[in-house]
Formats: C-alpha cells, structure tokens, sequence
C-alpha cells in the first residue's frame, strides 16, 4: 500500500516546484491539456502523486515527460498551484531519479554545487594551459580531443546506464509485457521523437507554439551538426570554404537562438518562461557563450588575430568543458534524450497518447 | 340564526376550472336554490374587478354571507375574508370551497364527475355558510416580559437586544456558568477573538443591564398560561456559598483546593474536586460547592468553615412573562467506543478535545507528555450518515477543523496536519480559510462514507488506511502522532425536558422543530414559544446568534403592543351539559382546559388563547357539551348533507362560440389583461419586456399570457435574437 511521504514536498520543492500545494483537484489542468488523453491523464494526477509523496508511482511514471510545457494548465488553474511548472520539477526529479550518480540531484538542488564545478574546470584549465606554456596548438589539439572522448565518455559513462535505469524503472519494475519485436517495432518513434518534437505542436495550437517549436527544431539541428562538424570535419582547422562557412552559419543559429531564449526568460511574458531554476539558466546560457566563443574564435582564426587573443579560445574551452562533463550529462540537456525514450517506452508499453 | 341572503361566487381561473368543471351549469343550478340571491361564475375571482363587484353586490343586495368557489383556502382565504370587511359583513360569513385542487385539477380526465363533486362541495359551503356564525377575533393582554432558557452566546445576545427593545427578561441557564461550549472553542473565525473573550464581554454587557436578570443553575420546572400570559416555574440550585463571604476569601480557598490540572482535558472534570469553575476564567466568576465532597473532607471544611452554607436549599421561582424563546444549543456527538479507535486508544481524542489542546499549551504541541508532529483529522464523525441516525451535516465543523489546523501551523513549529474528509463545505467566507491551510501544507484526503478509513492504534504511533478518492480511489496509508476526530452537533440530550414542558416539537433529526424553515424559522406551533440557535439545527455562532436575535425581534414585535389579536376558531362549552368528566383536558395537547366553578358545579373552561381549534376534546365528550367555533354540528351535518344532495347534471357541451363569448367577457378578466392587449397594440414584445414595461413579476405575466394564448387573443411570433425568448403578438 502507498505510503505518504509528508516531505516529499519540501524537496520536490528544491527542483522547483512552486504552490503545487494549493491544488484542491478540481482537474481544470487535466481538462484543459492538449496532450492529456483519458487514459492517460495528467498533470491532477501528478499533482496528487506529489502531494502525498508517492515516489514510486512517480519514478515508474512516463507522463512527465509526454507534458511540452505550454502553460496553460498554470494560467488556468484557479488556485494558482503552477501544475506546468511541477510537471516540470517533476522532470528534474525524476532525472535524479534515473541519474545513478546522484550527481543531477546535487546539481538541481543546490546552486551551489554547479558554482563549485564550474570554478574548479576553469582551475583545472588554467592549470593545464599554464602546464602547457599556453601552447595554441597542442591546447587546440587537446581541445579537439577532449571533444571526442567527451561525447563518448559521457555517453557510455552516465547517459546510456541512466536510459538503463528509465527503462528498468519505467518498464521492467512495473512489469510492463513488451515483447522483444515491440522494441524493434517502436524504434522510429524514437528517432523521430529524438529529431523533430513534433508532440510540441500538438500543445494549443498558436503562433507562439509554433515559434517555440521551430526555434527548438533549427537549435536541436544547429547544434548536432556543430558538432559534427567540429569534432569530425574539424571546424577550427578545416581550410575548406565549405566547412568553415557551415560552422559559421551552424554557431550563429546556437548563439541567436538561445539569445532569444534568454530574452523570453528575462521578460517572464508567458507561463512557460514565469519561473526560471537555475538549470535553467546555466542551459540557455552556456549554449549562447558556446554558440558566439566558437564563432568569434573561428572568426578570429579567419582575419588571423587568434594567436594574440589566445585567451579567447581557453574562454571557449572552459565553457565547452563546463558545457560538456556537468550541463550535458546532470542538467537539462538530458531531457532530449529521456523525452525520447519515453516515447519509444510508451510505444513499447502499449500506451496510447496522442 | 340561519343566513337567508347569500351570495355565490364560481371561478373559472381562467379555465383552470372551467376547462373542467362546468361552472356555467353549476352557477345556473345553484341560483335556483332556497336562500340563494346572487349565484354568478366568474373569470378570476380574485381579481380586483370581481372583488369590487363582489362588495357592491353584498351590499346593494343585502347579502349576509358569501361562499368564493375557486381554490385553496391556503391561498385565498384572507382575500376573501377581506372582501366581507370592506362590505360591512363579519369575515366568519363566508366559505372557501375548493373546487380547483380538488376538482379539476384530481378529476381533469373525468370532467362530468368532477362537475358532480364541485356541486356537491359548493352545496356543502353554501349550507355551512348559511349556519355561520359572526365570530370576533381573541384580544390578549401580554406581559412585557421574556424567559430566554439558555445563555449561551445566542442566549445571551438575545437577552441584550430584548432588553434594549425595553423587556424584562430573565435568563435561565441550567449550568452554574454562562457561555455553553463557545469559551472551549479556542480563537473564533475571522475576529481571531477567543471565545472566552466573547463570552465575558456579553456577561458584562448583561451585568450592566437592570432589565436582565440571571439565574444559574436553574431548572425549567413547569410553564403554564399562553401567549402573552406564561407562568413560569423555575428551580434554583444553590452554590453553597455563605452569602457574605468575602469573595477574595472565596477565590483563596478556591486556588487552595483545586490545585491546577496538567491535563487541560479534564479541566472540566468535576469529579475531583470540592469547588469547581467550567474553566480558570469562568463567570459569574463564583466557584460552586460539591457539598457532598465538601461534607467527606472534614478538615477542608472546618478550615474555611465560615464561607460555606451546607443548609441552603433549592429555590423555587415563578415567573410572569409574555413569551419564552428557547436558546438550550446541542451537544458535540460523542463517538462510540471503538468508533475510528476512541477510547480504545488515547491517541484519539475529538475536536472539541482538541480545541482545548491546542489552547492549553504555548510553544510545542504536548499531549500525553510526549511532543505531537503530526495531526489526522477525520471529518463527519457522527454526521451525515445515509443510514444512521444523524442524516444531516453539521455545518460548522469543516471550517472549525481547518481554523484549528491553521493555529496549529501558527502556534507551533513543523506540525504536519493530514484532513481525512468527505466533502469540504467551508462555505462563504471561509473558503478563504481552507485556501489558506492548503497553501501551508495540509494534506487532504477524501473518503466516501461506504469506505472509512481504518485506524489503526496496534503500533507505537497510529496508521491510517485511507482509500483516497483523489488519487484514483487507491489505498493509501500514512503514520500520525494523533487522530482527531470531527464530531458534528447532535441534538441535546436532555432536548425531552424541555421539549415537554414547552410543548416544542421534535424533528426526525431530534432537533427542536420551527413551523416552517424558510418562513417561519424561528416560531414553533406553540404561540409565544419561539425558538433560537443550535437547539433547532446545527449553525455556528454567527448563525446562532442571528436567529436568536431574529427571536428577540419576533418576541418584541408579539408583545409590544400589548395586546394580541387570534383567531376565535377554539372550542367552546356548552355550561349547562358539561358535568366535567375530565376526559377533554387529558386529550387536550395544548393544556387548553381547566376545569371552574359554575352555578356551583364544576365545569370545563377554554381558555381562547391557548386553544388551537384542533378539536380533539369535541368527540370525547360524553355530554357532547363541546363545540368548535366554525365547526359546530350544525355545520357539519348540513355540509354532510349538502354534499349528498343532487342535481340533475348535463354532460357539458363544448360549442365554438363558447370561446368567442369568454373572449367578449375580456371587461372581467383582471386589469393585467388590458394593459396587455394595449402594450402589444402593433408590436411584438417578450415575456421579460412586457414584465419590465408593466413592471409586474414575470412569472405574473407568463401566467397571463398564457391563458391569452390559450384563448387565442395573442399567439407567438417566433424566438428573439438571443433564441431565448418568444416574442409575443396580438392574434388578429
């Protein structure tokens, strides 16, 4: 039988959650989602698993994740209990949950943590530049390894046993039938799912969904390609026209993206961007200083300044180191990967959403 | 002396009869009968044109009484009674008969028989009338004084404002401190007040009064008399305080034998002590003696020998007032053993319990010695149960729960409060007061009543199982420190006395029982018994003290004028047959007869004020020396007959031109019709737009406009822009 957890909502509340407390279930949020389906609906339901501190139905729970935040739910709530914004505490949460090195909860609950990791990479980078004797080339060549075995170590190290841990938690404890075709079955709704969104459209259908959705989109794509294009075609040593110009072009759409993003936040206009946690914050704005560093330092190799502002590229490294071992795998960036996966585990599961 | 002029007045009510009923037959039937001057049908009786007609036709035609056949008398009797007034005839002259409810209305599929049965019922009215008699109303003269029975806060308040309005009132309470349950509540919603505050401020109000005066410890023993005229007896129990005792005295030796309670609980608890107080602060601010303890604890009683006075006795008291109102409040329901686990375990207390918890202790929540983190309210404990006794909802105790979590949360640091709840009704205001709790953090869980939660007290602290309605009816437990149950109000349980001695009816949910609930709300069927506060039905204290004050006025308004007009439909005693067997005053539910002195015989006396006309001692009396005004036997017998009588009858014959005569006879239809036809003279208007124009109620003009449609003098003329409303035009 479940049991109450009269804490739960103390802590829910360091992941951000706000006033979720003065629900007293009347089911406007449910009625009023888009994405909520009779079968499977939210957010009452995870109001109420919240409030009582029901983590196991929580942690077993996809529907976190099938939530896109359009805010309605929060604008018409009539006791002002923010349901979008659990919905989206719930999701930080429960990436803790999966999280098996308990890192993200250090990260969303204390802001603390993020300064301290921050301040020792920008340590640790000095430190080897200065062991290095600020060497531009073998520090760039470094850079462009640690690129590499960055992507690959935070992938085989912590994101893929933590989609291990969504999945045990979502599928094999709850003992969900999915026979082994289902999975090979379900497997283009995660690729799809992973690269367009699309569930983001079926949020109230405005303009501003619209926007949001497309600016996600071309970020998503800016930012894979840059990758790709500075890990594997070598953006900052290519002399390829070609090359170079997409890196430019590919920066540019991280930078004035995420310059949007953090303009929207700043203004608090509508109910998605009221409440900002500080995961937030670090999210939109490290993409912006990776965006506009990896453009400026590209632009400062073309016109042939870079070797006496050198200190421009070790900015740009420190923020894609920061970027890379604590955003990425403890931090917002996460949910593109687990939002998919929820979609694929939902398909496996049988679930029916919309 | 049998009435030879009399008038007879059928009425189609715009063919809610006539549709039926053949009036026009009847009307034809009825003038050719012996003692019958004007026998006429009319559209509306009670129209204003018709009752004009009505008083010229009494009084150039000399008419002595007048029968109106329509509807029910509920609805037209003092019309009616009013018309024989203006005309100059006594109003007990005239007869209602009901040939609408009973007639058309029961018989609408067989309209010849229900022709048959209005003749036979006009025929019985038109003799009955011919016997009546002219009555005049009972003029009583009336104390201007008031017994309130009860000073709880309703009481009290009452007993203020009586005495303002310039009565004398006297305020009995059966404790031996005023206030009943409002000092043990804690702080009040939404003054915040305690309500030991609000009850010494109403007791000092009260003492400044010269117009009240107070007994406690008294006893309602009897009350005779009626309306106006009420006796009544009261005992008085004594304090056992020597009269001139020095009160400091008192006060020390008070502090000396009742040293303070650690358990707030039983502060009330008696059974401890030689001299005891409801609570520290409780007034009249004189401690009562437990003569017995006091008389087993020697050395106690010859160390302050001189303040005490074992020898004083019961008091009896008479009383003259005009009217009594009743204010004796409720009782919190008290669980069963085993009820949710109370008095099983003493980790289960009630709210009122509680409340007094709550107030007692100051920085941490101790109960038991041992600090209490978390609270479980369980609601409807003894209330709103389908199949048990008390059906009803007690109003007040959602917000009084939610009031009390709330002070927990400002009182104490970090105590955790869970609501096991069926429904919240924090109605009005204090809705306010549930946002709050949520917002600090109450858990609310809700059950419906053919699954309560299950406590269970086996373990060191008690765990709930709740299925939770909100969270998709799942089983759901939770540990708590403490289990409160919500008890609502139930009647009192000495609710009989009283009732009895009062006469005040009991209602199926034991409460005492007012005429009606909506119109007259605070009067009981006794006249000059009025009845306020919880003692009638669940309230909280400002609805208490409304409808005992709505009491107060009530009263004031009976007796202020001093003197009381009632209706002369009582029993009478014929003196000259009546040999007093008795058997008419014990059947006699209103104390209505007593037996005097007469030509040196005893016989039985009504008396006018307190008699009901029920006329239940009329066919116990062997002498058949009992008649009712109204209803004698003459009356009777001649309706029995004229209800036998018979006519020749003719099946009505329905012919066209019969609905162009009614709409001719347009003159006496009411003034209401005109002013219709002329307003939609050339427009087409709606039901709201004729109502407005006119300025009559709409539900006035529907009715009219309808029977018009009915007889095709206006017809629809389609939906308005809203698609809301017909308009209506005249039919061409």
């Amino acid at each position: 039988m479940p049991h109450i957890n009269p804490n739960f909502s103390q802590e829910i509340k360091q992941f951000g959650a706000k006033d979720f407390e003065f629900c007293f279930n009347c089911g406007n949020c449910t009625a009023i989602c888009s994405l909520s389906t009779a079968s499977e609906s939210f957010p009452r339901e995870m109001i109420r698993y919240s409030t009582l501190g029901l983590e196991d139905e929580l942690k077993s729970s996809l529907k976190p994740w099938l939530c896109y935040y359009c805010g309605e739910c929060s604008s018409d709530c009539p006791r002002q209990a923010h349901p979008g914004e659990l919905m989206m505490s719930l999701r930080r949460w429960i990436t803790a949950k999966y999280d098996w090195t308990g890192l993200s909860g250090l990260f969303y609950k204390y802001i603390a943590a993020y300064i301290i990791g921050f301040l020792l990479i920008i340590a640790g980078i000095i430190a080897f530049a200065v062991s290095k004797d600020f060497d531009q080339e073998v520090i760039m060549h470094y850079g462009h390894y640690f690129e590499m075995f960055a992507i690959a170590g935070v992938f085989a190290v912590i994101l893929v046993p933590n989609i291990i841990r969504m999945w045990i938690y979502t599928i094999i404890k709850p003992k969900v039938k999915a026979p082994f075709k289902s999975y090979l079955n379900a497997f283009s709704e995660l690729i799809i799912h992973m690269f367009t969104q699309k569930r983001t459209l079926l949020c109230e259908d405005t303009r501003e969904t619209r926007v949001r959705w497309f600016e996600h989109l071309i970020l998503v794509i800016g930012y894979l390609t840059l990758l790709f294009t500075t890990v594997f075609l070598d953006w900052f040593g290519s002399h390829n026209l070609f090359v170079i110009s997409l890196g430019y072009i590919e920066s540019a759409i991280i930078f004035v993206v995420t310059f949007d993003f953090v303009l929207k936040r700043i203004k608090k206009k509508s109910e998605l961007h009221k409440f900002s946690h500080p995961s937030d914050w670090f999210f939109v704005i490290w993409l912006f200083f990776m965006g506009i560093t990896a453009f400026m330092v590209r632009l400062f190799i073309d016109i042939n300044i870079i070797e006496n502002n050198f200190w421009l590229y070790l900015l740009h490294l420190i923020v894609l180191v920061q970027w890379a071992i604590i955003i990425v795998p403890f931090g917002k960036w996460t949910h593109f990967l687990y939002r998919s996966f929820a979609m694929y585990f939902a398909k496996i599961s049988g679930i029916k959403i919309k | 002396m049998k009435k030879q002029r009399i008038g007879v007045y059928i009425c189609h009510c715009g063919g809610n009869i006539s549709d039926y009923v053949d009036v026009e037959q009847l009307s034809k039937l009825i003038q050719a009968e012996e003692g019958i001057i004007i026998s006429k049908d009319v559209m509306f009786a009670c129209a204003d044109s018709n009752q004009k007609d009505m008083i010229q036709d009494i009084q150039e035609q000399k008419l002595d009484a007048i029968v109106v056949a329509s509807c029910s008398p509920k609805l037209h009797t003092h019309t009616f009674r009013n018309v024989a007034i203006r005309a100059g005839i006594n109003q007990y002259n005239y007869t209602q008969v009901n040939i609408r409810e009973q007639c058309s209305w029961a018989h609408s599929d067989t309209p010849m028989d229900a022709t048959i049965k209005a003749y036979g019922l006009i025929r019985a009215g038109m003799n009955r009338v011919s016997y009546s008699e002219a009555l005049e109303n009972v003029e009583i003269k009336t104390h201007r004084a008031v017994a309130i029975v009860g000073a709880g806060v309703a009481g009290m308040r009452a007993a203020i404002d009586s005495a303002r309005m310039g009565n004398h009132v006297y305020l009995l309470e059966k404790d031996f401190f005023v206030g009943g349950h409002v000092p043990h509540l804690g702080k009040l919603f939404p003054t915040g007040e305690d309500g030991k505050e609000v009850v010494t401020k109403l007791y000092n109000t009260i003492r400044q009064m010269p117009n009240v005066t107070l007994f406690t410890g008294a006893h309602l023993e009897k009350v005779t008399g009626s309306v106006g005229n009420f006796t009544v007896e009261v005992k008085i129990s004594p304090r056992y305080l020597s009269a001139n005792a020095d009160p400091q005295k008192i006060h020390r030796v008070f502090s000396d034998c009742c040293p303070e309670s650690s358990n707030p609980l039983l502060y009330k608890d008696k059974e401890h002590r030689i001299m005891y107080k409801s609570y520290p602060e409780a007034l009249p601010d004189i401690p009562v003696v437990d003569v017995e303890r006091l008389q087993s604890n020697v050395a106690f009683y010859e160390k302050y020998k001189d303040i005490f006075d074992v020898n004083q006795q019961l008091q009896l008291l008479k009383l003259n007032v005009g009217s009594v109102l009743v204010t004796t409040g409720f009782d919190f329901y008290q669980p069963t053993e085993g009820e949710y686990g109370y008095k099983q375990s003493d980790k289960v207390i009630t709210l009122p319990e509680f409340k007094k918890l709550v107030d007692a202790n100051s920085d941490q929540l101790i109960y038991n010695g041992k600090p209490i983190s978390s609270v479980a309210f369980i609601y409807c404990v003894g209330n709103r149960q389908a199949k048990g006794e008390n059906k009803y909802c007690s109003r007040q105790c959602c917000t009084a729960t939610i009031h009390t979590s709330i002070q927990l949360h400002e009182k104490f640091k970090g105590v955790k409060a869970y609501h096991v709840y069926r429904d919240i009704r924090t109605y009005g205001k204090q809705e306010l007061l549930y946002r709050k709790s949520s917002q600090l953090g109450d858990i609310y869980l809700k059950f419906e009543e053919k699954e309560p939660p299950i406590v269970d007290c086996s373990g060191k602290q008690p765990l709930i199982k709740v299925k939770d309605y909100l969270t998709s009816k799942k089983e759901i437990s939770f540990d708590t420190d403490l289990v409160v149950l919500v008890t609502g109000m139930v009647a009192r349980e000495d609710r009989t006395e009283i009732a009895s001695i009062l006469k005040i009816p009991i209602g199926s949910d034991k409460f005492y029982n007012e005429i009606h609930p909506k119109l007259k709300p605070v009067e009981t069927v006794i006249t000059g018994v009025y009845i306020g506060g919880a003692c009638q039905g669940p309230k909280n204290i400002s609805e208490s003290v409304q409808s005992a004050l709505s009491g107060a006025a009530k009263i004031n308004a009976l007796i202020k004028r001093g003197t009381i007009a009632l209706e002369p439909i009582v029993a009478r005693i014929n003196a000259d047959a009546c040999v007093w067997c008795g058997k008419c005053a014990e059947v006699c539910e209103y104390d209505a007869i007593k037996s005097v002195e007469f030509n040196g015989k005893q016989i039985a006396e009504v008396n006018g004020a307190t008699c009901k006309g029920c006329g239940i001692c009329a066919p116990v009396c062997q002498s058949d020396a009992i008649e009712i005004a109204q209803y004698t036997n003459n009356e009777i017998e001649s309706m029995i007959d004229g209800f036998m009588s018979k006519a020749d009858i003719k099946e009505k014959t329905v012919d066209a031109e019969s609905h162009e005569e009614k709409k001719a006879g347009m003159k006496e239809y009411p003034h209401v019709w005109n002013q219709i036809v002329t307003l939609l003279d050339g427009q087409k208007l709606t039901i709201p737009q004729i109502s407005e124009q006119l300025g009559h109620e709409s539900n006035v003009i529907t009715y009219h406009l309808m029977t018009m449609n009915k007889y095709s003098v206006v017809e629809p003329a389609g939906l308005d822009d809203d698609e809301a409303y017909f308009y209506y035009k005249l039919k061409k």
